[in-house]
């Protein structure tokens, strides 16, 4: 199955300037649809014993060799700070992550805005308190493969005395691969200069492949600072996880409060992310939703904003606006190539309910398990919290935050320009609560190989 | 005021009058005079950090930094800053600088480089280093060992010389340079609207 370009039968190739092979498959690989999938949180008592499960898991974790085939289930792994610790990596090289990665994602709370009711403090356990050491990921379009998936991957950690599993979060499995609000999602992804694909329409120019896997240049033409030695760093990547309840109450008692009808409300909740539920830009679909175009890849991402200009179709506090500005005149200089970010987003829990309205339905577990990949991740997502999140600044929009996952205080404003005066809607709450997060390490199969035969 | 305040506020007299016991007489007249207005004042909110370094009050950050000057630079950088008269193209497209300035020190071998400007000091320094990388480079390999705004250690190098603010004073701690070019057009737009209906 192609996962790119459906519509049009297989993806245009282009010319491979990355070592595929060594890259895991996850930082190339899209979400599939439908999919399905489960993240393991280990911890790692013993060094031995963490090597050894790397040893056993390392024949089963998929390259990124031919990512746009998916035909099977494939799993990934990822490292956080501590997990390298109590692998026994040796001191030089742990000196060598960026010091953002070392604190963890918990201890950036401050530079994150991560404060309130996204505190660290109210995390669900075993989010930031250290115990995370590896993460499993298993993504699968088809549940008896994602079951097969997830047998294999068991039989290497279970029972493995010196390592423990802290968690196990399945994922995936929603009508129409919906997101917790309703939504289809993961549409917009960077393009990947070297990436072996061409480009989808309206995707954009290639970005630098340094800005996603270490070890070639970005997009200032140098390569950045990279861990050490040069097997640990080269075709890794750095990850961020942020687990996301979603308030479905709040967000559909919202959608009732300023909307009359159905039609009116679904508008809202288009002009609140910049495209309708179906994942249609409205850009393209302005005044009513087109389902055909949202599940069209080689159409439903494929716009500037060259012609919004005023933000009349895709308010200039739009979610989709804020998060990949395009072409957008920013008040700020930014290179918004820089700020991208891939993302491999997973929903879990409870299916989307437009009549869930109630405070129970807000804690009722369910939500998105966030997931961005880059070679500067966290320094990506810090900008991305302090200045396009959490401020409103760069689009002239004063204080106002992002409304789908802004942190919100009661003066909660959304602006839609209309003509002749812009609506100003107030009492946006936080629609998605911050429950947990870790930064990760991605680590290319050789550097797998390189920590699984550490010694000492 | 409540006790516990008025006599925190006594404290802090007591110890000023003996940090100036030492100090000439009109000086510690000045002193004395000034204490009753600092008490009724109160202590202002504590300075918030900018991030990795130096200080930020409200939505605006200082940013202090003397560095040695590389051999025959001062008149490169000052005739290239007489020339600009001021003007400075790059700065107005950044939209985040309210202002900057450049002195030479001591015999023209160091250079001092001062801004205030929103938000935090190391988000946009990537962005320079595609955005503005000429214009950056040309100021600041001024300063001896510039490695070059695109080299990824950047940050660290400009750390080295940055000097966090002890005070800092900002008249309007909310108002970010873009928030103040909004009101800007807005106050103009309504004298515009004033003028057609008065
Ligand atoms: C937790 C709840 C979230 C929800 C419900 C949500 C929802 C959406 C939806 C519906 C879209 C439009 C479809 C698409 O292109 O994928 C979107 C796009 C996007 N979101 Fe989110 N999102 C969430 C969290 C985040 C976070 C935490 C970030 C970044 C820090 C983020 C970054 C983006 C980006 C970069 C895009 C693509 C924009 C483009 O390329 O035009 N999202 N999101």
């Amino acid at each position: 199955m192609s996962l790119l370009g459906r519509s049009g039968g297989g993806p245009r190739r282009s010319a491979v300037g990355v070592e595929l092979d060594d890259i895991q498959a996850t930082v190339l690989r899209y979400r599939p649809e439908p999919y399905y999938g489960t993240h393991v949180m280990l911890h790692v008592d013993e060094a031995a014993a963490g090597r050894e499960l790397l040893r056993r898991l390392a024949p089963y974790i998929d390259s990124a060799a031919d990512w746009w085939q998916a035909g099977n289930a494939w799993t990934a792994v990822a490292i956080s700070y501590p997990g390298l610790v109590s692998l026994g990596v040796p001191e030089d090289s742990l000196e060598s992550f960026p010091e953002t990665f070392r604190q963890g994602m918990a201890a950036r709370s401050d530079a994150l805005g991560d404060t309130g009711p996204n505190d660290p403090k109210r995390w669900d356990a075993p989010f930031g308190t250290g115990q995370i050491h590896i993460q499993l990921s298993i993504f699968s379009d088809d549940r008896a493969k994602w079951h097969r998936a997830m047998e294999t991957a068991r039989q290497q950690y279970q029972g493995l005395s010196g390592t423990a599993v802290l968690t196990i979060q399945d994922f995936g499995a929603q009508p129409g691969d919906r997101n917790p609000l309703g939504y289809k999602d993961l549409i917009g992804q960077p393009a990947i200069e070297g990436s072996g694909v061409e480009p989808l329409p309206g995707q954009g120019r290639p970005i630098k492949a340094g800005e996603f896997i270490l070890g070639y240049p970005g997009e200032a033409g140098v390569p950045l600072l990279m861990p050490q030695p040069e097997v640990l760093g080269r075709n890794g990547t750095f990850v961020g996880v942020r687990k996301y309840q979603s308030r479905v109450g709040a967000f559909n008692r919202f959608l009732q409060a300023n909307g009359q009808t159905e039609q009116e409300r679904e508008l809202l909740a288009a002009k609140l992310v910049g495209r309708w539920r179906s994942g249609a830009p409205l850009t393209l679909a302005p005044g009513q939703d087109d389902p055909g175009l949202g599940q069209d890849p080689q159409r439903n991402d494929d716009f500037t904003y060259a012609e919004d200009t005023h933000g009349r179709r895709v308010p200039f506090g739009a979610h989709m606006r804020r998060m990949n500005p395009r072409d957008t005149a920013l008040a700020q200089l930014a290179d918004v190539n820089l700020h991208r970010i891939i993302r491999r987003s997973t929903t879990y829990g409870v299916p989307y309910d437009a009549a869930a309205l109630t405070e129970h339905d807000d804690e009722s577990p369910h939500g998105i398990y966030f997931i961005f990949l880059g070679a500067r991740a966290m320094d990506t997502i810090e900008f991305l919290q302090r200045e396009w999140i959490n401020n409103g600044n760069f689009m002239t929009l004063g204080d106002e935050r992002d409304p789908v996952i802004g942190l919100q205080d009661e003066a909660g404003i959304f602006t839609i320009p209309e003509e002749p005066v812009r609506r100003r809607i107030h009492g946006l709450e936080t629609f998605n609560v911050l429950r947990g997060g870790e930064y990760l390490f991605m680590p290319s199969l050789s550097a797998l190989n390189w920590l699984a035969e550490l010694s000492g | 005021m409540t006790t516990q305040q008025s006599n925190d506020t006594e404290q802090q007299a007591e110890k000023l009058r003996e940090l100036f016991a030492d100090a000439p007489e009109p000086v510690r007249t000045a002193l004395e005079n000034a204490i009753p207005d600092m008490q009724t004042r109160g202590s202002a909110p504590p300075l918030e950090s900018a991030g990795r370094i130096g200080k930020r009050q409200g939505k605006v950050s200082e940013l202090t930094m003397i560095a040695p000057v590389a051999p025959d630079a001062t008149k490169r950088l000052r005739t290239l800053l007489e020339m600009l008269g001021g003007n400075f193209d790059g700065a107005e497209k950044v939209g985040t600088v309210h202002d900057m300035r450049f002195v030479f020190l001591d015999n023209d071998t160091k250079l001092l480089f001062a801004t205030a400007y929103d938000g935090d000091w190391d988000d946009y320094i990537s962005d320079f280093a595609t955005k503005i990388p000429d214009l950056m480079d040309i100021v600041f390999s001024a300063i001896q060992g510039w490695p070059g705004i695109r080299d990824p250690s950047i940050k660290d190098f400009l750390v080295k010389y940055q000097i966090p603010a002890d005070a800092w004073y900002v008249a309007n701690p909310d108002l970010t340079v873009v928030e103040t070019r909004r009101l800007q057009r807005v106050g103009k737009a309504l004298d515009e609207f004033l003028d057609k209906i008065g």
